[in-house]
C-alpha cells in the first residue's frame, strides 16, 4: 500500500504515543479545521450529535470531493439517498460519479468484516490502501475517506475498544504521512460512554467542525449543535452587530434554547450587549439566552454594568470543559 | 397612602445638631413601617443605634464607604432600591451622609451632580432621602448643598431651599469650566476607519505601558469603542483619540475623544439610569454604562465640537513607602 507518502515512514519515527494500551501518553492535541479546510494528511474526526450537524460536515466533504476531482470512498451500509451530501436535495448523480469510480460507496462486508461478521481492523486498513492507490492511477487529486463507526459501539456483541483504537492508530499513521488521502472518522456522540469517546477522539490529530456561518479574521461566528447555538470567537463591535444579529436570529427560530460559546470571545461592545437583550427579551417567556463560558474580563464588564440590566440573558457553564470536540 | 418624593438637607453643628434632625427622621420611618436605610461610618452607626433603643431593629445599617462608591452607581442602585420598595407597599426612606472630605476635587463634582441629577430620578417616587451636612465642611461644599437639595430641615419643619435650582442647570454649571489642555505629553490618534479593532490593539498597547491592572482593561476598551462608535455615528470628523496618563493628584489614565459636532440639548449626558431596569435597555444604556465603566466622565459639547474624556484610576504608584504613624 502506497498512501502517496510524502516521506515514507518518516511519520512514523516521529509520534511517541502508542502506550500497551492503545492511549495517547502525551497530552492530546488537536488542530481544530472546518470541513472545507481539511486537507490531505488530516486524520480527522467528527463526534456528531445529530443528523444535522452530522450532514452539514459531512455533506460538505462528500460535495466539495466530487465537485473538485477528488475520490470519495464512503464505507457504509446505507442506501446512497440516506448519505450526506448525496440525498435527492443535492441532485448529484451518484451512479455517474460510481462509474468513473470517483465515487465509492463500500459496503461494511466487503470493506472490514471477516466471514463471521467480525469488525476487523486490518481489512479495514487494507481497503482503503487499495482505494488511496486506485486513486493514483485514476488520477484524482486527492482521496476523501470517511466511515461512521457508531455502529461498532452500540449494537449487540460490541467488540472491545481495543481493536477499534488499533484500527484508528493505523489508519491515522497511514493518512496523516500521505499527500492525497484524508480522513474523517465519524460517530455519534451518544454511541458510547463519555471515556471511551475521549479515548477515540485522541487517536486523532484533527478536530473537524462545521464551516463557520461567518469568519473575516476578526469575528468568527460558529453554529453549534450540543448545546444548540453560537460559539462567537474574536471581536463584537458596531461594524460586525448586523451579521451576528442575523445569526442569532437564525439558530433561535426553533424551540430550542440558545447557547453562545463566548470561550473565546475577546472583545464585545456595549451596543452587542445591548442586542443579546434585545435579543433575549424578544425570546417566549421562559428561554433564557445562556452565556457559557464567559471569560473573566467580559463577565466583569457585565457585571459592573448589572446582569440584571440586561435581562434575559443567563450565566451558563463557567468553566470550559476539556471534551473539546466530544460535548 | 402614597406620599411624594422628599430630598432634604441636614446642616447640623456637631453630635447634638446631628441626632436632632436623624433620630426623627428615623423614628417617624420605622413607626411608618417604611423600608428605612442609615448610611454611615462605624461610628455613626454605633451612636445611631445607641440612641434609637428599641426602633434600631427597625433600620437597616449600610457602611458608607461600599455605599457611595461611584455616583452612578450609586444612583441607580437606590433608584432601584425605591422601585422594589415600592412594589412591596413601602416606603423607601434613606439617611445618608455622603464621603466629603478624602475625595479629589473632581469626584467630589461628580457626586454634587449625582446629588442634583437624583431630583430628576427620583421624581414620581415616593422615597425620602434626608442629607446630614456637617458645618465643618468646606464652604463650597455647603454652598454646593443647597443648590442641589430642594429643602432644607430647620428644627422640626422643613424649608424650601431659595438656592435650589434646576438639576440641569446645575449639572451644566459643573461643566462651565473648560477642560485644562491635554498635556503635551499626549498620544493623538486620528480615527476615520469605522473598524475600531485597530483603534483597540492601539489603546491596548498604550495602557499596558501604564500602571492599570490587566482587569480594568477591558472596561477601558469597552468604555473608548463606546464613544468612538457615538463619535462616528452622530458625531462630525475629525474624530482624534488622545491618550495620557495623570501623575499629579489622583492618578488616572485618561482617554480623550474628541469631534467636530456638537450634541443636541436634553441628551441626558448618560446621568440618568436607564428605565425600567426590567425592561430592555433603551438607547440611554451606552453612555450610562461608560460611567459606570469609568472612574470619571467628562463631557464638554458647544460650538467647537465636543470631548468626551475617560478617567480610570491607576493604582498609586508603590515606590513610595507610605509614611508611619505613631498612634502611641
Amino acid at each position: 500500500m502506497r498512501w502517496a507518502s510524502k516521506a515514507a515512514g518518516a511519520a512514523y519515527a516521529e509520534r511517541v504515543r502508542d502506550n500497551p494500551d492503545g492511549q495517547a501518553m502525551d497530552a492530546p492535541w488537536f488542530a481544530k479545521r472546518p470541513v472545507s479546510a481539511v486537507r490531505p494528511g488530516d486524520h480527522a474526526w467528527l463526534a456528531y450529535s445529530g443528523a444535522e450537524e452530522r450532514d452539514r460536515v459531512i455533506g460538505t466533504f462528500v460535495q466539495e470531493g466530487l465537485r473538485t476531482n477528488e475520490k470519495v470512498v464512503y464505507v457504509t451500509d446505507a442506501a446512497p439517498e440516506l448519505l450526506p451530501g448525496l440525498g435527492p436535495a443535492h441532485r448529484v448523480d451518484v451512479e455517474a460519479y460510481a462509474r468513473t469510480g470517483q465515487l465509492r460507496l463500500i459496503s461494511r462486508r466487503e470493506a472490514c468484516l471477516d466471514r463471521r461478521g467480525g469488525f476487523e481492523p486490518a481489512m479495514m486498513l487494507e481497503t482503503l490502501g487499495r482505494e488511496v492507490d486506485l486513486a493514483f492511477g485514476q488520477g484524482f487529486r486527492a482521496v476523501r475517506l470517511t466511515t461512521d463507526h457508531s455502529w461498532l459501539l452500540s449494537g449487540p456483541g460490541r467488540p472491545d475498544l481495543g481493536p477499534m483504537l488499533g484500527c484508528e492508530h493505523r489508519v491515522g499513521d497511514a493518512v496523516s504521512p500521505s499527500t492525497m488521502a484524508m480522513a474523517i472518522c465519524q460517530i455519534d456522540r451518544h454511541a458510547c460512554a463519555p471515556d471511551e469517546l475521549l479515548a477515540l477522539r485522541d487517536t486523532h490529530e484533527v478536530l473537524v467542525e462545521v464551516n463557520p456561518e461567518f469568519d473575516d479574521g476578526i469575528l468568527k461566528i460558529v453554529r453549534t449543535f450540543e448545546p444548540n447555538g453560537l460559539r462567537v470567537e474574536g471581536e463584537l463591535d458596531a461594524a460586525r452587530h448586523a451579521v451576528f444579529a442575523e445569526k442569532l436570529t437564525q439558530v433561535s427560530a426553533d424551540r430550542h434554547r440558545v447557547h453562545l460559546d463566548l470561550s473565546r470571545l475577546g472583545f464585545i461592545d456595549l451596543g452587542g450587549l445591548h442586542l443579546l437583550a434585545r435579543h433575549a427579551t424578544g425570546l417566549p417567556a421562559g428561554r433564557a439566552l445562556v452565556l457559557d463560558h464567559l471569560p473573566a474580563d467580559v463577565e466583569h464588564v457585565i457585571e459592573m454594568v448589572g446582569w440584571h440590566r440586561l435581562p434575559g440573558l443567563a450565566r451558563g457553564d463557567g468553566a470550559l470543559p476539556e471534551t473539546e470536540g466530544v460535548s | 397612602m402614597s406620599e411624594s418624593f422628599t430630598h432634604r438637607l441636614l446642616p447640623y453643628d456637631g453630635v447634638e445638631g446631628f441626632l436632632e434632625g436623624a433620630l426623627p427622621f428615623l423614628r417617624d420611618g420605622v413607626e411608618a413601617g417604611d423600608r428605612v436605610v442609615a448610611v454611615a461610618g462605624p461610628a455613626r452607626e454605633l451612636l445611631l443605634r445607641e440612641e434609637l433603643g428599641p426602633a434600631t431593629a427597625g433600620v437597616e445599617f449600610a457602611a458608607a464607604d461600599t455605599w457611595y462608591s461611584h455616583p452612578s452607581r450609586t444612583l441607580a442602585d437606590c433608584l432601584s432600591d425605591a422601585d422594589a420598595t415600592a412594589w412591596q407597599g413601602r416606603r423607601l426612606r434613606i439617611l445618608g451622609e455622603p464621603v466629603w472630605a478624602s475625595r479629589p476635587p473632581l469626584e467630589v463634582l461628580e457626586w454634587q451632580r449625582a446629588e442634583a441629577i437624583l431630583n430628576v430620578a427620583f421624581a414620581g417616587s415616593d422615597a425620602s432621602l434626608l442629607c446630614p451636612f456637617p458645618s465643618s465642611l468646606p464652604a463650597g461644599v455647603v454652598a454646593a448643598s443647597r443648590k442641589t437639595h430642594p429643602e432644607t430641615v430647620c428644627g422640626s419643619r422643613s424649608l424650601a431651599n431659595p438656592s435650589f435650582i434646576d438639576p440641569w442647570a446645575y449639572s451644566a454649571q459643573c461643566d462651565g469650566e473648560p477642560l485644562p489642555p491635554p498635556p503635551a505629553s499626549a498620544e493623538a490618534l486620528k480615527i476615520d476607519l469605522p473598524d475600531l479593532y485597530w483603534l483597540r490593539a492601539y489603546v491596548g498597547d498604550y495602557a499596558r505601558r501604564t500602571p492599570l491592572p490587566d482587569e480594568d482593561l477591558q472596561r477601558l476598551l469597552v468604555a473608548v469603542t463606546e464613544v468612538v462608535t457615538n463619535a462616528l455615528r452622530h458625531g462630525e470628523p475629525p474624530i482624534t483619540l488622545r491618550m495620557w496618563t495623570r501623575t499629579s493628584g489622583d492618578p488616572s489614565l485618561v482617554c480623550e475623544v474628541t469631534d467636530g459636532g456638537r450634541w443636541p440639548p436634553g441628551t441626558g449626558y448618560g446621568l440618568l439610569p436607564p428605565r425600567p431596569p426590567g425592561a430592555a435597555p433603551s438607547g440611554r444604556f451606552g453612555l450610562w454604562a461608560v460611567r459606570l465603566l469609568c472612574s470619571i466622565v467628562q463631557i464638554r459639547t458647544g460650538d467647537a465640537g465636543t470631548t468626551v474624556r475617560l478617567h480610570l484610576r491607576l493604582p498609586a504608584v508603590p515606590a513610595r513607602k507610605a509614611p508611619t504613624i505613631d498612634r502611641a
